[in-house]
Parts: structure tokens; C-alpha cells; sequence
């Protein structure tokens, strides 16, 4: 059995020959990270983010010709689709900073759990730290969803963003402090 | 984990992190017609280029200008006996013609060139 295409040779056959049944598999197998990032940075409207992986996923299309492999295909991917966030947030900054003034009630989540019955702790906790995502700035909450979910270097982390690294790290240690204040409830 | 800027007192919320996404990192995401409808979304693809056309095209230049010769013969013969005239009739150098003629193949070759592009 043939062993499957690399990134890099499938990318090499988009770029020689336009071929759109290796930009195909190149979708397949990163529709699911990219998806699930953008799924993190919209704060779970779904719809939203699989309509910004559409728009990434084309714009990878397009400039495939300029990927000069300074990085992971995965980790440029991640940069365009941050990117295409960040332009939609610019958009939305009404609807997306509506509920920054809400503290996370502390019986919240436990009703929450409560309704659910067999919730785990974790369970709830997610929910919460869900939540608490929202009150971060958009740079914060890219900055640790690249660092966390992404499981991206800083380094790597401010290719993405096309931030500086000590910026990067600033902009994690706030939103760490940020959620700490809304998950307080939590500590105990 | 590569974001470990951790604080003693931080050690909850960054097990809260890790778990959320170390679940992130197990959920996949069912491709579910995804890659059709971004396929679809691909700006359309361009005719490629037949293979026969370049040799096509350097036939039909090819042809004209042997018709061009056959049809006007007198004024094949006079541009030509003009341009000579007049190369003549110049004070020219050895460099001189040397630019001249490179100057000529450089257009030519121009010319070739953008009549044989891809697209």
C-alpha cells in the first residue's frame, strides 16, 4: 500500500499543477484543527467559525504560491484563520463584546451541573472557562487559544498572530489573570 | 503545553486549561461535506493551454511571413534594399552593429516569447 502524500508534496502539486484533488486532501485532513480554533475563538458559534474556515480555507487557495514553508502548513493555516477572525471580529465588536461586564454568577455553573446531573467537574469547568473566554480581549483570547489549544510555541504563537513574542506572553498572562478573576469560584 | 508561565497559585486554572484542551486537541470534527463546499467555493479553474498550440502558433507566423515574402516580392526586395542603403549610408562601427543586432534579437526573442506565454 502507498504510503500518503506529505503536506509539502501535496502542496508542490497544487502549486505546479493546480491540482484541486490534492488541495482537497490538503482540507480533509486540516479542516479539523482549523475548525475546531475557530470554533475556540468565536466562543462556540459554530456557524460562524465554519463559515471563517470556508474563507481560510480559500484564502489558503489563493496564496498557496507565497507559503515558503517558514512554517507548518498547519501553523500558516492558523495564522489565516486568525486573521479572518480578527477581520470579522473588527466587524462584530458590538455583538462580541456584549456580555464582557457579566461576571460568571457563582451558582451559575453549579445549576448548570445541577440540571445536567451526571456533568463531571471538568465538565462544568469547561463550560465555565467557555464563558470566561468571552471576556477576554480578542488578542488575549488568541494569544491563549494558540498557546493552549493549538498547542503552539510562543514563538510559533506570534508567527500566527504576526505579533512580537514578548507581546504574545504578555497578552497570555493577562488573560490568565482575567480568567482567574472570573473562574474565582473555582480555586476552592 | 508550551504556555507554562505558571504561579503557584495558578496551578488550578492551568489544569482547567489543560484539560479543556487536551479535549479540544481529541475532539475531531467530522469533515461532514466541509471540504465539497469549500471546493466549491474555489474560484473556477482556468482552460489549461492544448498542447498542440505553441507548435500551431509558430507554424501559422511561420506562414504569414513566407506569404508576405511570396505575395509582395518588390516590396520585400525594396524594404530590403533600403534598409541596406541606409545601413551603408551610416557611419557605423563594429560595436555599433553589435547593439544593433542585439538589440534585434532581444525584440525578437520578446516577441517570441509573449506570443508562446501560458496564458
Amino acid at each position: 500500500m502507498a504510503s500518503p502524500d506529505t503536506d509539502a508534496a501535496l502542496i508542490a502539486r497544487v502549486v505546479v499543477n493546480d491540482d484541486r484533488h490534492a488541495f482537497a486532501e490538503l482540507v480533509r485532513r486540516h479542516q479539523s484543527t482549523v475548525r475546531a480554533c475557530l470554533r475556540k475563538l468565536t466562543a462556540g458559534n459554530h456557524a460562524l467559525a465554519d463559515d471563517l474556515a470556508q474563507e481560510t480555507f480559500v484564502l489558503a487557495w489563493r496564496n498557496l504560491k507565497s507559503f515558503r514553508q517558514e512554517a507548518r502548513f498547519s501553523t500558516w493555516l492558523y495564522r489565516i484563520a486568525t486573521n479572518c477572525w480578527l477581520a470579522d471580529a473588527r466587524k462584530r465588536k458590538e455583538e462580541l463584546l456584549g456580555d464582557t461586564d457579566t461576571e460568571i454568577a457563582d451558582d451559575e455553573g453549579r445549576d448548570d451541573s445541577a440540571a445536567a446531573g451526571d456533568f463531571s467537574r471538568d465538565a462544568a469547568l469547561k463550560m465555565d472557562l467557555e464563558k470566561a473566554m468571552r471576556v477576554l480581549s480578542d488578542g488575549e483570547r488568541a494569544a491563549i487559544v494558540q498557546c493552549y489549544h493549538n498547542d503552539l510555541t510562543h514563538e510559533e504563537a506570534a508567527y500566527v498572530l504576526g505579533l512580537p513574542v514578548g507581546t504574545v506572553k504578555t497578552h497570555v498572562l493577562r488573560g490568565k489573570q482575567k480568567l482567574k478573576a472570573q473562574l474565582g469560584a473555582w480555586q476552592q | 503545553m508550551n504556555a507554562s508561565d505558571t504561579h503557584g497559585s495558578d496551578d488550578w486554572l492551568e489544569a482547567a486549561l489543560r484539560v479543556d484542551a487536551d479535549s479540544h486537541a481529541h475532539a475531531y470534527i467530522d469533515d461532514a461535506g466541509f471540504t465539497a463546499k469549500v471546493m466549491g467555493a474555489l474560484p473556477p479553474a482556468m482552460e489549461p493551454v492544448p498542447r498542440w498550440r505553441k507548435p500551431v502558433v509558430v507554424a501559422m507566423w511561420g506562414v504569414a511571413a513566407a506569404g508576405a515574402c511570396v505575395a509582395m516580392p518588390q516590396f520585400a526586395i525594396d524594404v530590403g534594399r533600403e534598409a541596406f542603403a541606409l545601413l551603408v549610408a551610416q557611419r557605423v562601427s563594429i560595436p555599433t552593429i553589435g547593439v544593433a543586432l542585439a538589440v534585434l534579437g532581444f525584440g525578437t526573442w520578446s516577441a517570441a516569447a509573449y506570443a508562446l506565454r501560458n496564458d
